[in-house]
């Protein structure tokens, strides 16, 4: 559907289906991800945007193709896809409650074997004080926003190739998620990281991306540059609340 | 009946003693529990073929006593990761049935191999806390210091220290190594621990390895008391160890331990009512395991998360 | 042959001569037991069939609620106990006992149900084997007058021994002195029909409804209104006052009831019985009552034999060989021996359901001339192997007085496969007349219908005249 659409691919997704019992909640999706590109899903609620992110990662009952760079992951178990250089920041609280806001950043670096796990830290901890004045409180005990300020944290700490974002802006005070939106263009625009980003806030999300695509009932049915779907009427009366 | 308090510092320091041993096995139950939420009813049978590892190695085979438990620790943690590895990773954790069958099928089997080889007799094992070493300047006897008028026994005290020991090192473990930390994240939330890398099997696999070792640690703590090893040594060691993690809150490590020593000490409490005194044999009153039942259904009751229980039990 | 060897429509009259066959089947054997066994094998029965009722309670709250019982050998020897002193001490009757037991049981459940089950996760389980394991102590209790009730350490016996009534004389195997195994045998098959009818009622009743609900989706049926922790306990108190008269009937059998009897083996065996049956079906609880006691018994006949360790002929070789099969069933065959034999009668049978308006909604018979002919052939093989396994073991006899198992063997797969050979004969028959199978078949069809009635034919004069020689 979208074959060849980027010079150099990132992610490519190929007739994925995933579903839940019975139920078949992805019915042959295919799409890619360029790159060091940002690509965004939008989408209604259970629309299966989450379901998507999740098989991926090998997360739940899935067929079809899945290659991230020149690697086949589809068959690939998700904790070896993490050690791929794949993140995922799942929606809602991908957090670990009982453990302290240190220990949820240090286990975000489980994969890496280098050095610099401490910068790491440091750096995010500059970026969100309100983590750092808390390192030693357990995650459970945060609030919503900064549990997910830390699930983002977390998740970039294994410094990964492609970034997984289920709506990252969940909770988050306006202000927050403008700068947090800004971050992610900075790390993308920087380090080159690939992400695909699933957002309900679709105006910032279509801001940031490249490429997007629009998910129904488990299908692919409208995508274009990030550009033509601003523009694109649909889109707009749907998402963008024109 | 009647209480009979002369006795009661005596019995406080043995319910101590035995309540470290009941917290050491309620470990190895929490330490799977919290990655799992399954109760391993093989963990008695398991720490009994680590005291006769012990048994063999240090009775038979005339190894140094401190070697053989060490060596039984390492041999029962591989033994745990091999039955996690075999036996419970092809089953769902969420689907409890499967699971709890798998563990009582390897409670009668170890049971049944340990009675076909040892033949349920009650085997001698060196105390490892008999008497004081020569160097101890001796204070009331070489059994025992005076301590109010009674006598702490050198069992007694040499358990503590085990014991602390030992928590120190699973301290250790858990909060300062790569392993310790996927184990605890493990235990908090399964689907994050995977997608930041952590392999869930082989974490679970060392949770079982810690908790196996805990498990042989406790029995042979706990052989002296018995007069000895013998294949039926853990039941109902393993009843009070469960109503220890049950009073401590099951997903909570410290809690089991503490849980363990309440237990220990509530026991006894009976058995100072009870009026009998049984020096150096531990006494099991009839009275003693029940309260151990009591004690199970009124936490459930009233704290179904135990005392320390961190993880909100989730009312039906 | 993976094509079933008969096809029928639901509810035709073939359908239910199948069903008679198996309603025969049962029959022959309830009647057979105390007919063909040895007095001390009659026991043995009996306390399978009370193990099945047991198996049965556990399996109410294991199998169709989802919940972890660990610990019904206490609620066991809770009736018998009960029973035991009634009996014994106020000169009850077993029929005025069993009210009291039934509501001692129930309220036990309660109490024991209803912690527990008001919070998720695996609490059930850590109550109940906890009072599995302290059960066989509080027998012991001098307080309260518990020890002078149950017997403490040397047990309970109760003196009277369980007769006959004249009338009752004529029951198959109830001798002369009008006591023994047998009488006690018709009674727990009673006890035990009643059980079954009053649970398959219950478990199509509402309350057994939401208990099925609960096992298969906690939140949803929540979601309709199910009161969790009501309808639990109240399905785990059932349950509890089932595995009274599960003692109750211990008692009546045994006369005899001692602490050590009610320990936590007994519980583990329980749950064996119910796995190797298979969980969640009523059938799977009869069958593993049935198989618990007889591997028990097959161990212990074999262990001194095999040269392992044995302490009154009772040894570790039966918790062995249980903790196998545990690991086993939970691995290979978690639907227990009934998913087996479902399996092996899908092959025999396969009954193709209606349509509203009374047609098979798929067609009786694909004729396929190749494949069809080989259901009559295997049919032969069902009716001609047995014999001739009889006849070999016969022979073997009459040359070296050795050979009785291939014998015995032999005769028990006539019994079995006679009948149904018979039945594939004249089925295949009836459909050739019809114009659903070649010619090719008619010859192996007469076969087997002939041998199959032969065997059935042998089968009924070996009973009639086992019959006979037992009055
Ligand atoms: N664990 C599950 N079991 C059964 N069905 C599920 C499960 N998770 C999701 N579903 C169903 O799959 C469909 C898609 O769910 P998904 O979470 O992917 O939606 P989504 O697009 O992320 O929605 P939202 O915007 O609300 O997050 C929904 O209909 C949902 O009910
Ligand atoms: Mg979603």
């Amino acid at each position: 559907m979208v074959d060849d659409v980027f010079d150099e691919v990132g992610l490519k997704v190929e007739d994925l289906h995933a579903s839940y019992g019975a139920v078949e909640v992805l019915r042959g999706l295919d799409f890619e991800v360029a790159a060091k590109g940002v690509s965004v899903i939008l989408g209604a609620n259970g629309a299966g945007k989450t379901t998507t992110l999740r098989a991926i990662c090998n997360m739940c009952n899935t067929s079809g193709k899945v290659t991230l760079g020149d690697d086949d992951i589809t068959r690939t178990g998700t904790a070896e896809i993490v050690r791929k250089g794949v993140a995922h920041v799942p929606q809602g609280r991908g957090t670990f409650p009982e453990l302290s806001v240190l220990d949820n950043l240090m286990i975000g670096a489980y994969t890496r074997k280098d050095k610099e796990v401490k910068d790491d830290v440091d750096r995010w901890f500059e970026i969100f004080p309100r983590l750092s004045e808390r390192s030693d409180q357990l995650a459970g005990s945060l609030s919503g926003g900064e549990q997910q300020m830390l699930a983002v944290a977390r998740a970039l700490m294994c410094r990964p190739r492609l970034l997984l974002l289920d709506e990252p802006s969940l909770g988050l005070a306006p202000l927050i998620i403008e700068d947090l939106f800004e971050r992610f263009t900075t790390l993308n625009k920087e380090t080159g990281l690939t992400m695909l980003v699933v957002e309900q806030n679709a105006n910032l999300a279509l801001d940031m991306a490249d490429y997007g695509y629009v998910i129904e009932s488990g299908e692919i049915t409208l995508s274009g540059s990030a550009e033509k779907l601003k523009n694109d009427p649909a889109v707009q009366e749907a998402y963008l609340g024109a | 009946m009647t209480w009979n308090f002369d006795v009661l510092p005596d019995f406080i320091f043995n319910g101590l003693s035995l309540g470290a041993i009941y917290g050491t096995v309620a470990l190895a139950l929490v330490l799977i529990f919290k990655a799992t939420t399954l109760i391993n009813f093989a963990t008695g049978e398991l720490a009994m073929l680590g005291a006769f590892l012990v048994y063999v190695l240090h009775m038979e085979q005339g190894l140094w006593l401190w070697l053989s438990m060490l060596l039984a620790m390492l041999l029962s943690a591989g033994l745990g990761v091999l039955i996690e590895r075999s036996l419970t990773r092809p089953f769902d954790p969420e689907d409890h049935l499967p699971v709890v069958l798998i563990t009582l099928g390897l409670f009668l089997i170890i049971n049944a191999v340990a009675g076909d080889i040892w033949n349920y007799q009650v085997r001698i094992l060196t105390n490892p806390f008999g008497k004081f070493p020569d160097w101890v300047p001796s204070v009331g006897g070489d059994r025992f210091v005076e301590v109010l008028g009674s006598r702490l026994k050198y069992q007694s005290i040499g358990i503590w220290v085990t014991l602390a020991v030992a928590l120190f090192v699973l301290g250790l473990i858990l909060n300062k190594t790569r392993a310790g930390l996927a184990f605890r994240a493990v235990s908090s939330n399964v689907e994050s621990a995977r997608l930041v890398g952590v392999h869930t099997g082989r974490t679970l696999g060392f949770g079982w390895a810690i908790a196996s070792a805990f498990g042989t640690l406790g029995a042979v703590l706990v052989a002296p008391q018995l007069g000895g090893v013998n294949p039926n040594m853990m039941a109902t060691i393993l009843i009070y160890a469960l109503a220890g993690a049950a009073l401590g809150g099951l997903d909570s490590l410290g809690g089991a331990v503490l849980g363990g020593i309440l237990v220990g000490l509530i026991q006894a409490v009976l058995v100072t009512w009870g009026g009998v005194v049984v020096f150096g044999q531990l006494y099991m009153s009839i009275l003693q395991l029940a309260a151990a039942f009591l004690i199970i259904l009124i936490v459930l009751l009233f704290r179904p998360s135990g005392l320390f229980g961190t993880r909100r039990v989730e009312r039906v | 042959m993976s094509a079933p060897l008969v096809v029928v429509a639901k509810d035709s009259a073939e359908h239910k001569r199948w069903q008679y066959v198996q309603w025969l089947y049962l029959a022959g054997f309830l009647l057979l037991t105390p007919l063909v066994l040895e007095p001390f094998e009659i026991g043995k029965m009996n306390r399978a069939l009370i193990m099945s009722v047991a198996i049965l309670a556990v399996n109410l709250v294991v199998g169709f609620n989802g919940m972890l019982a660990l610990g019904h050998s206490a609620f066991m020897g809770i009736g018998a106990f009960v029973t035991a002193s009634m009996v014994q001490d106020e000169n009850w009757d077993y029929w005025q006992v069993l009210p009291v037991v039934l509501i001692v049981g129930f309220i036990m459940g309660v109490v024991i149900g209803l912690p527990a089950l008001r919070v998720k996760g695996l609490y059930l389980a850590l109550v109940t084997i906890a009072q599995a394991a302290v059960f066989p102590t509080l027998v012991n209790i001098d307080e309260l007058g518990i020890a002078a009730r149950t017997g403490g350490p040397n047990g309970k016996g109760v003196s009277e021994e369980v007769i006959a009534p004249s009338y009752l004389e004529w029951l198959p195997g109830v001798d002369g002195a009008r006591g023994g195994s047998a009488y006690r045998y018709w009674i727990i098959v009673l006890m035990l029909g009643i059980t079954l009818l009053v649970i398959t009622n219950y478990l199509r009743s509402r309350p057994g409804r939401a208990v099925l609900a609960i096992r298969d989706n906690e939140a949803g049926a929540a979601v309709y209104g199910v009161n969790l922790p009501v309808v639990k306990t109240m399905n785990f108190a059932i349950s509890a006052s089932l595995g009274s008269l599960a003692g109750l009937m211990w008692c009546l059998d045994k006369g005899f009831v001692a602490g050590q009897d009610f320990t936590f083996l007994l519980a583990i065996d329980l749950i064996i019985g119910l796995v190797l049956g298979g969980v969640g079906t009523i059938q799977g609880s009869l069958v593993g009552g049935l198989f618990v006691v007889w591997v028990n018994d097959l161990t212990k006949r074999i262990s001194i034999p095999l040269g392992l360790y044995t302490l009154n002929g009772d040894g570790p070789l039966a918790k062995a060989i249980f903790g196998l099969i545990l690991i086993l069933f939970t691995f290979f065959a978690p639907g227990g021996i009934v998913s087996l034999a479902r399996l092996v009668s899908s092959k025999l049978i396969k009954v193709v359901p209606l349509t509203p308006a009374g047609e098979p909604i798929e067609p009786l018979s694909n004729f396929d001339p190749g494949m069809e002919s080989t259901r009559a052939d295997a049919a032969v093989k069902l009716a001609v192997v047995p014999p001739v396994l009889l006849a070999i073991g016969w022979l073997l006899m009459s040359v070296n007085n050795l050979i009785v198992g291939v014998l015995a063997f032999g005769l028990r797969m006539t019994i079995l496969m006679a009948p149904v050979a018979m039945l594939v004969g004249s089925n295949e028959l009836k459909a050739h007349a019809a114009g659903n199978r070649p010619d090719s078949v008619q010859g192996p069809a007469n076969m087997a219908r002939l041998l199959g009635a032969a065997g059935t034919v042998f089968v009924i004069v070996y009973a009639v005249q086992r019959f006979v020689l037992n009055y």
